[in-house]
């Protein structure tokens, strides 16, 4: 008897919860689940766009040869901006923490220096972005400046250097992708118990000790969520160097929709790589923490 | 406690507080930078486009991109208020749809004990990383099968299903105690009446989020690949039409003005919508 209650209560569950989710599912599923996988079908094809329709022959693997083999623009184009995203997410993450934690003090002109730092959100989408990356408001002088400092070439190694040149060549952009990312820390900071950090005063831990034992632990599951987030807007953002090359090969006639198929699925295995060698790194850092 | 969310700036100005603003005040500024580039732009004349080094602010102000703009649309043979119509609406129902569909989802897939869950969140996930254009032409497909092609709601329906939008609400659902919802199941509460009185109260904030983000891909949208009746077209597709069919020299200050048009609706939205992102945050609750 208990047994059978017990299953009905489980399957009642199943069919709210499939209730509530299915107008998001078919739309989901319609509009992006079934092209993705086509998509992934075309990836193994020669498809050619003709007057009555698309013409699709089998390839297998040939897109994907010809892709490392005989194209040597993807594979460089591919390496060096996963290295820029390799390098912004971080970046990205420290800088809207830092943020949040400033902004979650008690400070006139909160309201204000919040509603500025959200701002960004309302720029990063597309077209706009687009028309300032072109007139050059993403660098700014001072900091190319610094960049271009003749002691710091001589006296940091490359690398370092490189490292830094472009991070300050890219300081804006860095800036500007971050909006979505402070709001969840900030709410995350705001549900922090405060008579956990009275009673940790109390015993006489610093701010310092308190930030990284207290703060840190409690923030780790949304510096997850804003480490996948970060990744995708920066990935998936329309002026990127991947994605307008797959836009062009998807309307070169020679190479066809396949190819260009290819090519986003790679760059998708990719991102999904950095994502999580990232989340693991972080999940090594938060068992540390505790 | 728990209500100090609401009213966070403090009174007073206090010396404790400069070592914040040394830090605030030129990041700040950096923020603004982008909304100041887009004013000053679309009031520059043709020779500050093309000066060396480009500047941000406008020298000489002149009206010229806005007169050649609304010339423009006075030539085109369909009103420009059409267009403008379109696009009010489908960024209405975009926002609305996209906020009660994916809230709905939030909620079963956070608070929701059942099989398929974790999987069919897997999913969205990864459908975020993948690259929107790639995508294009199977969607066109799939779009043709349902007869959907050059129809009104197909400037809709595929916006609706916004990946991130669920990313970023069940994140935020997922922050709600379970317990407040057993105490609400307890007292006799179904699963509409909690998520309607409930979840959506408490997540304000992200659904705010969602609707400026929805808000600026409804709006934005100048996709007319599955359009091809002027009348169906929205204001953003207009545009682009117009200033991508004028020369480059002149067009630059035609869609400088045109930007600055497309981006009004956006800042303010964002301006309505951002005290509710802001005030609301912490009202957990629960201890």
């Amino acid at each position: 008897m208990i047994f059978l209650k017990k299953l009905r209560l489980s399957t009642k569950e199943t069919i709210t919860g499939l209730i509530f989710i299915s107008p998001w599912l078919i739309g989901f599923l319609t509009f992006t689940v079934y092209p993705l996988i086509q998509s992934l079908w075309f990836s193994f094809n020669n498809v050619r766009p003709t007057a009555e329709g698309l013409m699709i022959t089998f390839v297998g693997f040939d897109n994907y040869k010809n892709l490392f083999l005989g194209d040597v623009t993807f594979s460089d184009i591919l390496i060096n901006y996963s290295l820029q995203i390799i390098v912004y997410v971080p970046v990205i993450i420290v800088f809207s923490l830092f943020v949040a934690l400033l902004l979650n003090q008690k400070i006139k002109g909160q309201s204000f220096f919040r509603t500025v730092f959200f701002l960004p959100v309302i720029i990063t989408s597309g077209a706009i972005m687009k028309s300032l990356l072109e007139q050059g408001a993403t660098t700014f002088e001072g900091l190319t400046k610094i960049a271009s400092n003749p002691i710091l070439r001589e006296n940091l190694p490359p690398v370092l250097f490189s490292l830094l040149e472009f991070l300050l060549n890219s300081f804006i952009m860095i800036l500007w992708f971050s909006g979505v990312q402070i709001l969840i820390f900030l709410a995350g900071l705001q549900k922090l118990d405060k008579s956990m950090y009275e009673a940790a005063r109390i015993d006489g831990a610093s701010n310092w000790q308190l930030l990284w034992k207290l703060t840190l632990p409690i923030l780790a599951p949304l510096i997850t969520v804003n480490i996948i987030y970060t990744v995708v807007t920066v990935s998936t953002y329309s002026i990127n160097p991947v994605i307008d090359k797959i836009q062009t090969d998807m309307y070169r006639p020679e190479l066809g929709l396949g190819y260009a198929a290819a090519e986003s699925w790679i760059y998708f295995g990719v991102i999904v790589l950095i994502i999580m060698v990232m989340l693991l790194l972080n999940i090594k850092r938060k068992s540390r923490a505790y | 406690m728990a209500f100090q969310g609401t009213k966070i700036d403090p009174k007073k100005f206090h010396k404790s507080q400069l070592k914040f603003y040394f830090f605030l005040v030129p990041f700040a500024l950096f923020m603004i930078l982008p909304i100041i580039f887009i004013f000053s732009n679309a009031f520059k004349p043709a020779n500050e486009f093309f000066a060396f080094p480009p500047r941000i602010f406008v020298v000489r102000p002149t009206l010229d991109n806005f007169k050649r703009l609304f010339t423009a649309f006075s030539e085109s043979n369909i009103p420009a208020t059409r267009y403008l119509f379109n696009s009010i609406i489908v960024a209405l129902i975009t926002v609305l749809a996209t906020i009660f569909i994916s809230s709905m989802a939030g909620y079963a897939l956070s608070k929701k004990q059942f099989k398929l869950k974790k999987i069919i969140f897997e999913i969205n996930t990864l459908a975020l990383m993948f690259v929107p254009i790639a995508v294009s032409i199977p969607r066109y497909v799939i779009i043709a099968k349902l007869g959907l092609i050059d129809t009104f709601a197909i400037n809709i329906l595929p916006l609706i299903a916004m990946p991130v939008g669920l990313f970023l609400i069940k994140q935020f659902i997922d922050q709600i105690p379970d317990s407040l919802i057993e105490a609400a199941k307890i007292d006799g509460a179904n699963d509409w009446y909690i998520y309607l009185k409930i979840i959506l109260p408490m997540i304000k904030p992200a659904i705010a989020t969602v609707a400026i983000l929805s808000f600026q891909a409804a709006w934005n949208n100048a996709d007319i690949t599955y359009i091809n009746s002027e009348y169906l077209k929205t204001f953003s597709a207009f545009m682009t039409t117009l200033t991508s069919s004028t020369s480059p020299v002149v067009g630059m200050g035609m869609s400088a003005a045109a930007t600055l048009i497309m981006f009004i609706p956006n800042l303010v939205i964002f301006i309505l919508m951002q005290s509710k992102v802001m005030n609301t945050m912490a009202y957990s609750g629960i201890k």
